[in-house]
């Protein structure tokens, strides 16, 4: 392994290599001092040097585990279980969570797009609310990180919703522990409100160091299960001239989300805007932020309307298949669509 | 990059008088004096006091460097080589393993390009449950959390037929025992497993039964496309670097690469795969998958090959048709059979 493969900035690694530290060995076995002499930074920053060093060149060295070929992975087997237990946000949709197969997974990093008041904010609130139900409701009993770039983020809202939420879990105890009488639902929509961190962000700058700063945020507060992202699009789409930076900048962003999410085992929910592209002369609508883009999630789901009613449809999935269904919002929150129709329309 | 220190033991003549006279021409290691003018180097040996032995120990290394060349190969050698331990790895998909002349050539670095949802990931999964079925093991590196072992598990319950009980749960596990999945998440990681798989490689006698046939990063774009351009070349570098690391395992350990890429919309509007045209030239075949608006079909179609003719177009139907039950015979494996 060479010096340039190590994760350290360029201006140090030409520094390294004016001063003769071609391989990780020479580095590996000088004294931070005299390393931070050679290359003239400080004694802090060589000493970050030598320990990815050591550590690189420690890798070298065969290890005597010949169990797994090389280790840190995990195997296809153990991950299969692992899955059966893995959890599931429900939506409040009946319909959507069955295509889902059982809602937004822990895990994952879902795409969320569609057009102006198709209800993705509805549907980031929703999703907010319904990781606080408890573990005896069937839920997750979590917290929501909240990232507000559009400033669409309404607590009567969400109010409204927490109260619908709170409802439903009293009814649905009320029919399957009729013979408990402790069943009357503790939380109070007050405990929902603090359970959900809201970030509001201003310029794309906030947005990434932001999601830098998740990292530190969420291990303290473990019982995090999902990040909305209400829009992950707003700030990158105005005023912004550099565009093969902005494919880096956001490259970077999605990469970081599906460490957080595979990490600390959550769901992260980044809701998109529509754009038209122009596909074989005819315009069609597709989510914003380009191709490149389009490959930063796990899952994407499209939301469209379908005469009056509201769809949403499984546009990519590794492992679901391509499929769609109605739902509404309503004053309650995201529900089953209440017409009879239910029609599966594909695009 | 072979430190010339590591000489000392078994060349007395590289002894720390020697070494010390190259650091002070700036040699640390044996590249440096490859590049290093010689003439010069023996000049400057004259003048020093002990110069008999400098340049008894510059005729050591060069003699040292001879040796290093790698072995000749004719071309009737490389025939047999290419015969007895380059095989070709059915991906489990008729269609694509006919464009490809029975499937992924081990020794090759093969990478699928399309753009989102085209089926690039399907692929990739449908190619490491076939090869994990044939006793080999597969490293599978993924960038998105898009390794599905459900996927996997119904790929390898759908094409063998079994019944979902006891017995197919024991062969499940052997099988999916086989595949083995990292998340990296930016490329140090992966270089990071990558040189560690060299290491355990070349150490080890591979038990024949955990022999590593083929490695998927998927997708390799992802890594790469936050560290290109901007500040210096430095991007660029690290991209070069990961596509002779990877193309050096598929070399040296008869492996079969798969890396999936995506595409990027070019001038006239025709998208056209990332990562510019200094990769381009780094994968033997590249191949460009595409979906129809509205269908299941997949259109595949050959960029770049080293021993077939370009622009081979094959249609394949593609199995986003998931059924849980494992014992379904529909999806993939089964439409793919009826390629137009």
């Amino acid at each position: 392994m060479e010096v340039g493969m190590l994760p350290i900035s360029s201006s140090k690694r030409g520094k390294l290599l004016a001063a003769g530290y071609t391989t990780l060995d020479a580095i590996a076995r000088v004294s931070p001092t005299h390393l931070a002499r050679d290359i003239d930074v400080s004694d802090g920053e060589a000493l970050e040097i030598l320990n990815l060093a050591t550590k690189a060149s420690a890798l070298e060295r065969p290890n005597g585990t010949h169990s797994a070929v090389v280790g840190g992975g995990q195997t296809a087997w153990d991950m299969l279980n692992d899955e059966k237990f893995s959890s599931y946000i429900t939506t409040s949709c009946v319909d959507l969570d069955n295509i889902l197969g059982g809602g937004i997974k822990c895990t994952e990093v879902t795409e969320i797009g569609g057009v102006p008041g198709i209800g993705k904010t509805q549907i980031g609130i929703q999703l907010a609310v319904n990781v606080q139900i408890p573990r005896e409701y069937g839920g997750l009993g979590g917290k929501a990180i909240y990232i507000d770039t559009e400033g669409s983020f309404m607590v009567e809202r969400v109010q409204q919703v927490a109260e619908a939420c709170i409802e439903d879990m009293a009814e649905y105890s009320h029919h399957f522990h009729k013979d408990f009488q402790t069943c009357d639902v503790k939380m109070h929509h007050n405990n929902i409100f603090e359970n959900i961190f809201y970030f509001r962000v201003c310029s794309y700058t906030e947005q990434i160091a932001l999601i830098n700063y998740l990292d530190k945020f969420v291990t303290e507060n473990k019982d995090v299960k999902i990040i909305v992202v209400d829009s992950v699009t707003f700030h990158f789409r105005q005023d912004f001239d550099d565009m093969p930076l902005r494919t880096r900048l956001l490259g970077e962003m999605a990469l970081n989300l599906m460490k957080l999410a595979k990490r600390f085992c959550l769901a992260v929910v980044m809701l998109n805007q529509v754009t038209t592209k122009c596909i074989e002369g005819s315009f069609q609508l597709t989510l914003a932020l380009g191709d490149s883009w389009s490959h930063s999630c796990t899952n994407r789901i499209i939301l469209f309307w379908n005469g009056n009613e509201r769809y949403a449809f499984i546009d990519k999935s590794p492992s679901l298949k391509a499929a769609s269904a109605p739902y509404s919002v309503t004053t309650r929150g995201i529900r089953n669509s209440t017409s009879s129709c239910k029609r599966i329309k594909m695009m | 990059m072979t430190p010339l220190k590591s000489f000392e033991k078994d060349y007395p003549l590289i002894d720390s008088n020697f070494q010390s006279f190259c650091v002070s021409h700036g040699i640390f290691s044996v590249e440096d004096f490859l590049l290093h003018d010689l003439d010069a180097l023996i000049a400057f040996a004259d003048s020093h006091s002990t110069s008999q032995t400098l340049k008894q120990g510059i005729d050591q290394l060069l003699s040292i460097i001879d040796a290093l060349h790698p072995p000749l190969l004719n071309g009737l050698q490389l025939l047999e080589d290419a015969q007895r331990n380059k095989h070709i790895l059915s991906t489990g998909c008729e269609g694509i393993d006919a464009l490809l002349g029975g499937g992924l050539c081990e020794g090759q670095l093969t990478e699928l390009v399309g753009s989102s949802s085209s089926g690039k990931t399907q692929a990739c999964l449908l190619s490491a449950s076939t090869v994990a079925k044939h006793e080999s093991s597969v490293i599978y590196l993924d960038t998105g959390n898009s390794f599905s072992p459900q996927r996997i598990a119904h790929f390898v319950g759908q094409s063998s037929g079994y019944v979902f009980d006891n017995q197919a749960d024991h062969i499940l596990r052997k099988v999916l025992d086989r595949i083995i999945c990292y998340s990296v998440f930016d490329i140090y990681q992966m270089f990071d497993v990558l040189h560690q798989l060299k290491i355990n490689l070349r150490s080890e006698v591979v038990k024949s039964n955990q022999h590593v046939r083929l490695l998927i990063v998927d997708s390799i774009s992802s890594l790469i496309t936050p560290i290109l351009g901007g500040s210096g070349p430095q991007g660029h570098a690290l991209m070069v670097s990961a596509g002779f690391l990877l193309k050096k395992l598929a070399h040296e350990h008869n492996i079969a690469v798969l890396v999936t890429n995506h595409v990027v919309g070019g001038e006239d509007g025709v998208s056209k795969p990332a990562l510019g045209e200094s990769w381009k030239s780094v994968p033997h075949v590249r191949l460009l998958l595409s979906r129809d608006c509205g269908s299941n079909v997949c259109n595949i179609s050959m960029l770049k090959h080293p021993s077939k003719v370009r622009y081979l177009i094959r249609k394949f139907l593609y199995g986003v048709v998931y059924v849980s039950q494992y014992h379904d015979a529909s999806g993939w494996a089964a439409s793919s059979a009826m390629y137009l």
